[in-house]
C-alpha cells in the first residue's frame, strides 16, 4: 500500500521497514513497506530504530515473515524467512564513460548503450544489404570551435607602493598622491572621511574595520569590456573598509572587523593573495547610511575615484614593463551541448547591489545597478566577467560574499569558458530581490532565458544564505522543469541548511570550507574555489550524460565532497 | 559528442522537498467560526466498521453530538493506550463543545472526520480521500479545520488531507506530535505541543492541558501570517509504554 514497485527498486539500499501491521506468513511486497523517503524523519523524531543487522529493501522483497508484526518495525533477519543476504542494489548499473550524449545530428540512427558485454553477438549474414533503416556512415563534418571575442590582459607586477606628491608608476613602484583621498570626498556628500594605507605581505596583523570589498586595479587601453587590451596591476589589491560617523561597521549579515591576519582566508579567488600587498581605502559615511543603499554606495564610489587616478597611470605604463600576459577568447562552440552558468547575486538593497558592467574593468561608474535593473536576469559573456563586469557592492555574510576580485577571478566562468567540451553560451547574473512576488518574476524569467538560449544544462550559483535560497531554489526549479540539466552550488553545510527544494534540486555542490560548517566571518573561506569549479562541471556533464547521481546524505558530510572530489582527474 | 564523466558522484547537499503553498488565510474572528476537526489516528464511532490496520484511505463522519463514550479507536501505528483512556487526547471533541459554549469559536462543526492514516497511500488520500473529505467540511460552512495524526506516515496522510482542505478555503492547522515531518509535507500551519505520538491533543484526562492546546492552536491560526510557520506550544506530557 506504501509504496509501488517503482519506488522500491529505486531504494533497493535502504532500510525495509514495515508500513502496518502484517500477519505471519505475509511475503513481503512493496505494498508491506514503508517509504523510505521519510524514515530519516521517523529516526529523527525517535519513532523507529533502524538495528545494525537491518536488511535493505532488496533484501527482504519476497522473503516470508516468520509472526505478526507491528507496524513502523525494521526487518530483521529474525523476522525472515528466505530474505536475500546481499543485495544486488541499483549501485551497479554501470555505463561506459565517456558516453554518447543524445546531440549527435544525425537523426532516426538507433543508439545502443552497452555497459557490459559478454559472450557474443551473432549476425545473420547479408545484414547489411536487407535495407534496414540504419544511416550509411557519411563522413561527418566536424563543427569547429570559433573565437568570437578576444580579450588580452597584459599584467604589471608592483614591487612597492608608497605615499607621494603625485600618483606615479614607474619601475615596479607605485606611488599614490597624498591628497588623493581628500579629494576622493568629492564623489559623494555622504562620504565624510577616507584614509589610505599600504599593508605588506609581511605585516598583516594589522587590525581593520569590516571588509566590504576587494578590488583588482585594472584599467582598458583598447576596446570595451570583455575585449580589447585591459592592463592589471599584479601584487597588490585594493581592500575597502567602512564605518559610519558613529563607528558603526558597515556590514549586513556577520562582520569581519579584526586582524587581518585572522580574518582573511589568502589566495581564495576574492581574497588578496599571502604575497599581495594591499592598499586599504578606509571610508567613514554618514551616521546610520550604513544599511541604506546610498550609504555603501558612496563609500565604493570614493574608493573607485581613487583607483581610478591609479588606473590612469597604469594605462600609460610602458609595454616593455609588461610582466605577463594572459589571452582570454569567448568561443562559439557549434555541435557541442550548450550549457550556461547562472550566477545570482545579491538584489535586496542596501549592500546587497552589484554594479553590471561598469566603464572601467572592476570599476563603479558607467555601469549600472541590479535592483535598479529590477533584478532581471542579465547576460554577459565570459571575457565580460573576466574583465571586471562586476562590481560587487554586497555585504552579506564574509565568508560566503563573492566581492569583486572574486568575479574578476571566479574559477567556474574560467573553467567552463575554457572547457572544450561544452559551448558555454554566456552567464547569466539574476539578483535576489526583497519581495516574494517579485523573486517568483525574475526566476520565471531566468527559465525562458535558458528556454530561449536553448541550453542542455546549466549551474546555478549564489552567494549568501538563508532568504536567498528561495530564489536560488526558485532559480533551479525554473531551469529543471523545462527539462533541462542543472547543477546547484551553494554554501549550506550546517549553518545555511536548505528551508526550501524542489525536485530538480537532485545534483548540488556544497561550497563549505568551515570545519563545523558555520559562517565563520572569514573573509572568502567558503566561496566557490577551482576545486569546487571542477566537482560542478563534472557532476552537470556527468548529469547530462544521463549517468545518475547518487542523492545526498540527509546530513551535511564533508567525505562527500572528499569523495566527490576524488573522481576529478 | 564526448563528455568526461564519473560514475558514484553523490549530490553533496540534502534538500527538503516542499510541496508548493497552500494558503487560505483567515477571513473572520474565531468567536464566529465554524471549526471542524480530523484525526488521522483512527478514531471512529463503535457503531461504524473498524480501520484495516494495514492502510485504509476510507473515512468516518463523526457526527459532533456524538458523546465522547461512544467513540473508539483502530490504529496500528501507535500505543493505543492513551487514547482509550480518553478520545480527547487524539480528537478533543469534548474541548470543542466547551469552547464554543465559552463563546471561544463560533460553533462546532456538525460532523467531524476520522481516518487511519498509517501506511496511507499518497495517491488516494490526495486524488480522493482528501478532496472528499474537503468538499464534505465546505458544505458544511466550515471557517476551521484543525488535524492531529498518530504515527509517522499517519502525520504525512494528515497533512494531505490538510492541503486538500486548505485548498478549498478553508484555515487549517495540525497539532503535530513530529513537526518535522508535518513541515517537509507542506501543512499550511503547524503547532507543536510537547506530546507523544497517540496523544498530540494533550495528555489523556487533562482537561486543562487538551484546552489550552486547542485554544493555542486555533489562536495561531489567527495570528500565522505565510505558509509553513511552526509554532511550539508550551505543554510537556510524556507517557511511558
Amino acid at each position: 500500500m506504501s509504496i509501488t514497485n517503482e519506488t522500491a527498486n529505486l531504494h533497493q539500499n535502504d532500510p525495509a521497514v514495515l508500513c502496518c501491521l502484517r500477519n505471519k506468513g505475509t511475503i513481503i511486497s512493496a505494498s508491506d513497506l514503508e517509504d523510505p523517503t521519510i524514515v530519516p524523519d521517523l529516526r529523527e523524531s525517535g519513532l523507529l530504530t533502524i538495528p545494525e543487522d537491518a536488511l535493505t529493501i532488496g533484501q527482504v522483497l519476497g522473503a516470508t515473515l516468520k509472526e505478526d508484526t507491528d507496524a513502523m518495525t525494521s526487518l530483521t533477519p529474525d523476522l525472515l524467512d528466505g530474505y536475500s543476504k546481499k543485495t544486488e542494489g541499483s549501485a551497479e548499473i554501470r555505463s561506459s564513460e565517456p558516453v554518447n550524449t543524445g546531440t549527435s545530428q544525425s537523426a532516426g540512427v538507433i543508439k545502443f548503450s552497452i555497459s557490459n558485454v559478454q559472450g557474443q553477438i551473432e549476425l545473420p549474414d547479408g545484414l547489411a544489404n536487407i535495407g534496414l533503416p540504419f544511416t550509411a556512415p557519411t563522413v561527418e563534418k566536424k563543427p569547429e570551435d570559433k573565437i568570437i571575442r578576444t580579450l588580452t590582459q597584459k599584467e604589471f607586477a608592483v614591487q612597492k607602493v608608497c605615499m607621494g606628491t603625485e600618483t606615479s608608476f614607474n619601475h615596479g613602484i607605485l606611488t599614490l598622491r597624498r591628497d588623493l583621498c581628500a579629494d576622493s570626498l568629492k564623489a559623494d556628500p555622504l562620504v565624510k572621511a577616507a584614509e589610505v594605507d599600504i599593508i605588506p605581505a609581511e605585516d598583516r596583523h594589522v587590525y581593520a574595520n569590516t571588509i566590504m570589498d576587494v578590488m583588482p586595479i585594472a584599467t582598458k587601453v583598447e576596446g570595451l569590456l570583455g575585449e580589447g587590451v585591459t592592463h592589471v596591476m599584479s601584487g597588490v589589491v585594493i581592500m575597502l573598509t567602512g564605518v559610519d560617523e558613529k563607528g558603526v561597521q558597515v556590514h549586513e549579515f556577520g562582520s569581519c572587523e579584526g586582524y587581518l591576519d585572522e580574518n582573511i582566508r589568502f589566495g581564495r579567488p576574492g581574497c588578496p593573495d599571502p604575497e599581495d600587498i594591499i592598499i586599504r581605502v578606509n571610508v567613514t559615511i554618514q551616521e546610520n547610511t550604513g544599511m541604506e543603499r546610498r550609504g555603501p554606495y558612496a563609500a565604493h564610489k570614493a574608493c573607485d575615484a581613487i583607483i581610478q587616478e591609479i588606473r590612469e597611470v597604469l594605462k600609460r605604463a610602458p609595454a616593455e614593463a609588461c610582466t605577463k600576459q594572459d589571452v582570454f577568447h569567448d568561443w562559439k562552440r557549434p555541435g557541442k551541448p550548450r550549457v550556461m552558468l547562472v550566477k545570482e547575486i545579491m538584489g535586496q538593497g542596501a549592500m546587497h547591489d552589484n554594479v553590471l558592467l561598469p566603464a572601467e574593468p572592476a570599476g563603479v561608474e558607467g555601469g549600472q545597478r541590479n535592483v535598479d535593473l529590477g533584478n532581471v536576469p542579465v547576460v554577459l559573456s565570459p571575457n565580460e566577467v573576466r574583465d571586471g563586469g562586476i562590481h560587487a557592492l554586497t555585504c552579506i555574510g564574509p565568508s560566503t560574499k563573492e566581492d569583486t576580485r572574486h568575479y574578476f577571478r571566479e574559477p567556474l566562468v574560467n573553467l567552463m569558458a575554457e572547457d572544450d567540451e561544452i559551448n558555454l553560451v554566456g552567464v547569466v547574473f539574476i539578483g535576489s530581490p526583497q519581495v516574494n512576488d517579485e523573486k517568483s518574476y525574475v526566476s520565471a524569467r531566468l527559465g525562458a532565458w535558458a528556454e530561449a538560449l536553448d541550453v542542455e544544462g546549466a549551474i546555478v550559483t549564489t552567494e549568501g544564505f538563508g532568504n536567498n535560497h528561495i530564489d536560488f531554489a526558485e532559480n533551479i526549479d525554473q531551469i529543471g522543469r523545462r527539462g533541462i540539466d542543472v547543477v546547484g552550488v551553494s554554501y549550506c553545510a550546517y549553518q545555511g541548511q536548505l528551508v526550501v527544494g524542489n525536485k530538480h534540486m537532485d545534483a548540488m555542490i556544497e561550497l563549505n570550507k568551515d570545519p563545523e560548517g558555520f559562517e565563520n566571518e572569514i573573509l572568502g573561506d567558503s566561496t566557490l574555489c577551482p576545486e569546487d569549479a571542477e566537482r560542478a562541471l563534472l557532476m552537470l556533464k556527468t548529469k547530462m550524460a544521463g549517468i545518475p547521481i547518487e542523492p545526498a546524505n540527509r546530513q551535511w558530510q564533508q567525505e562527500v565532497i572528499d569523495a566527490n572530489q576524488q573522481l576529478i582527474r | 559528442m564526448q563528455l568526461t564523466t564519473a560514475q558514484h558522484l553523490k549530490s553533496e547537499i540534502y534538500v527538503p522537498i516542499t510541496p508548493p503553498p497552500v494558503w487560505t488565510p483567515l477571513a473572520k474572528p474565531l468567536s464566529e467560526c465554524t471549526v471542524a476537526f480530523c484525526t488521522a489516528g483512527g478514531v471512529h464511532l463503535k457503531s461504524q466498521p473498524r480501520f484495516n490496520l494495514s492502510g485504509d484511505y476510507s473515512f468516518r463522519t463523526i457526527p459532533s453530538e456524538t458523546p465522547s463514550s461512544e467513540l473508539m479507536v483502530s490504529h496500528g501505528g501507535f500505543d493505543n493506550s492513551d487514547v482509550n483512556k480518553d478520545i480527547n487526547s487524539m480528537l478533543p471533541i469534548d474541548r470543542l463543545h466547551e469552547l464554543e459554549k465559552e463563546g471561544f469559536i463560533g460553533k462546532v462543526a456538525p460532523v467531524l472526520i476520522g481516518f487511519m492514516g498509517g501506511g496511507g497511500n499518497v495517491q488516494k488520500f490526495k486524488q480522493e480521500s482528501g478532496p472528499e473529505i474537503a468538499e464534505i467540511l465546505k458544505n458544511e460552512g466550515v471557517d476551521i479545520a484543525v488535524f492531529t495524526g498518530g504515527c509517522g506516515t499517519c502525520h504525512r496522510s494528515a497533512t494531505i488531507v490538510e492541503r486538500a482542505v486548505e485548498s478549498v478555503g478553508i484555515s487549517t492547522a495540525i497539532i503535530a506530535a513530529l513537526p518535522p515531518i508535518a513541515k517537509q509535507q507542506g501543512a499550511p500551519r503547524i503547532t507543536a505541543p510537547h506530546v507523544p505520538i497517540g496523544s498530540n491533543a494533550g495528555e489523556p484526562n487533562n482537561v486543562a492541558m487538551q484546552t489550552a492546546i486547542l485554544k493555542d492552536t486555533l489562536t495561531a491560526i489567527e495570528e500565522m501570517t505565510t505558509f509553513g510557520q511552526m509554532k511550539t506550544l508550551p505543554y510537556e506530557y510524556r507517557h511511558n509504554v
